[in-house]
């Protein structure tokens, strides 16, 4: 890729934030607030002597480990922004390459020096690495307003734990994890994405039913016609959380390159071949 | 003058409707044409086919190109402004501009900021909060700083009012055209482009009903407002269509020689919209519609 071609598909990205901006920046962002002052008020509320036993649990609790031994504990409030994001993540998918053929800007977007692979691309990527970074961030907001306000406490109550700065590592390495946990995420559900994609680009309206319904249809016709649960258990096993969250960039880079994890997405990648073929004539 | 599209035999089918049935085209470069027949004759199909936004039969070349082949290609030379109002409603203006710039090679942003300075648009603007005429103008603000060899535009005045409408044209006419691109314009309001054609193409139900460049009008068609004593034997000379006008009888022929005629009364040349109406009269009355 010469550099004009990463500069044109640079645009497409932020062409894709400045959309997609409410889905991807604004809610995770409206979250973290949301969340944080929950945790402001419970600070206020919660009476000084549980504060100093729960300080003193987490002293004896940290006592000769090393502080990224904790880094689950850090990742906990990536749950509710993980759920947001994939929520988000369906309703931009779903809406990719449909709202535009709807209000027939297509045609706008068409008339520009653009192919649809790169447009396609563009969705992926977004998708795929730019809105967990975006929900990665958020949540650093939280798990570094967290490494903070233990670290006053416990010198307020003459606690040791761990140090501040070993903490803040963690925080910070933490951070990383939930978003590699979230791209690993994208990219196990890749198939997903693709399917999503396949009928964004395809259905003339009602797009949600006809992208979902038709998997639902075709699990039951599976299940009807040929008697197996092919399908069924394969959704099963993406489902699985095991396969994506990771506790160490070691494990991204084992999972990521797992067969199970490869095959997901040359699955999805033919997928989105044929939504980049059905986008070729769409209007 | 070396021709810029070529199409010959275009075909095409919605379903079992033939939207084009055989058109044949060769637009010089050059050019300014206007694309012109009723709702429904097949020129937004003819358009979209130039344009790779659809498939087809036949042959096609638009810039030597095949269209289907590699449309992002294709747009590098060409572009077009597909109706009003297609500009992403979401949008903001200066993200608009921010990205033809960033994605189109021939895009000279300095241009498009210099027309924007003329009108009211507001950089902050969302596209949605934009009138009708703003949107149109803001899209041709962009569209005219592309140094493209091929201009398409479908019905881009559609649902402007008269004021909009006078501007886009004298804009594109004034500050666009440089005598080396080539302009096709469609739009079944004939008399605004009028005066600014080059050549002329009817088409009506997917076929080619007349090509012929603006000068070749006066060589090939002539009316005649005909005396009433002669109406008898102007009718036999068969002109394609007649009208009343003024208590006369306007008749209009087709390749006549201007003095057989001249002996019924005053003869001039039509206007683009009359020989529309005659030529499309006039055809549907030789196939029995």
């Amino acid at each position: 890729m010469n550099s004009r071609t990463f500069e044109r598909f640079m645009i497409l990205l932020r062409r894709e934030l400045w959309e997609s901006n409410r889905l991807f920046i604004a809610s995770p962002v409206v979250l973290a607030g949301l969340i944080l002052v929950a945790m402001l008020w419970a600070l206020l509320q919660i009476p000084e002597p549980m504060k100093r036993q729960a300080i003193q649990q987490m002293e004896t609790y940290l006592q000769g480990v090393s502080p990224f031994q904790v880094m689950p504990v850090f990742m906990a409030p990536a749950i509710p922004f993980v759920i947001v994001l994939y929520v988000c993540a369906v309703i931009y998918l779903v809406n990719a390459l449909y709202h535009d053929r709807r209000d027939s800007s297509i045609l706008f977007w068409q008339s520009m020096p653009v192919s649809n692979l790169a447009t396609v691309l563009s969705k992926v990527v977004t998708v795929c690495f730019l809105a967990p970074l975006f929900a990665a961030l958020a949540c650093g907001v939280l798990i570094l307003f967290s490494v903070t306000a233990i670290s006053v406490l416990a010198a307020s109550y003459d606690s040791v734990i761990a140090g501040f700065w070993s903490l803040l590592g963690a925080g910070l390495y933490s951070i990383l994890l939930v978003y590699l946990t979230s791209v690993l995420g994208a990219l196990w559900l890749f198939p997903t994405i693709g399917w999503i994609l396949l009928f964004s680009a395809y259905v003339k309206s009602l797009p949600y039913l006809w992208t979902f319904g038709a998997f639902i249809l075709l699990l039951f016709m599976e299940d009807l016609v040929f008697g197996t649960q092919f399908l069924a258990n394969w959704v099963e096993s993406r489902t699985s959380n095991y396969n994506y969250i990771v506790f160490s960039v070691g494990d991204f880079f084992q999972r990521l390159l797992s067969y199970d994890m490869l095959i997901g997405v040359a699955f999805g990648a033919v997928l989105l071949v044929g939504a980049v073929n059905m986008r070729r004539f769409a209007d | 003058m070396e021709a810029i599209v070529k199409a010959s035999g275009l075909t095409k089918y919605y379903g079992k409707f033939k939207a084009l049935d055989g058109i044949d085209l060769a637009i010089p470069a050059g050019a300014i044409i206007g694309l012109i027949g009723p709702n429904g004759a097949g020129k937004t199909t003819t358009l979209k086919a130039l344009l790779g936004l659809c498939n087809f039969e036949g042959q096609l070349s638009v810039v030597d190109r095949d269209p289907r082949a590699a449309r992002h290609k294709l747009m590098e030379d060409v572009c077009f402004i597909a109706d009003v109002g297609i500009l992403p409603k979401w949008m903001k203006v200066w993200q608009a501009l921010e990205y033809v710039a960033g994605v189109h090679p021939r895009f000279d942003r300095v241009k498009a900021e210099a027309f924007l300075a003329t009108t009211e648009i507001q950089r902050h603007s969302r596209i949605k909060a934009l009138s009708k005429g703003m949107v149109t103008q803001l899209h041709l603000a962009l569209v005219m700083a592309i140094d493209v060899r091929l201009l398409v535009l479908d019905e881009p005045t559609l649902g402007l009012d008269i004021i909009y409408r006078k501007e886009f044209y004298d804009r594109l006419l004034n500050d666009y055209y440089d005598g080396d691109r080539t302009v096709i314009i469609s739009t079944h309001q004939v008399e605004e482009i009028e005066t600014l054609l080059t050549h002329l193409v009817f088409i009506d139900r997917g076929r080619t009903v007349l090509d012929l460049p603006m000068t070749g009008i006066a060589d090939q068609f002539v009316e005649v407002l005909v005396r009433s004593e002669d109406l008898e034997e102007a009718m036999k000379l068969q002109p394609i269509h007649t009208r009343n006008l003024l208590g006369k009888k306007a008749c209009l022929f087709e390749n006549r020689p201007r003095s057989e005629l001249a002996r019924f009364g005053e003869l001039h040349t039509p206007g683009v919209s009359d020989l529309f109406v005659a030529k499309l009269r006039s055809q549907k009355l030789r196939e029995g519609v």
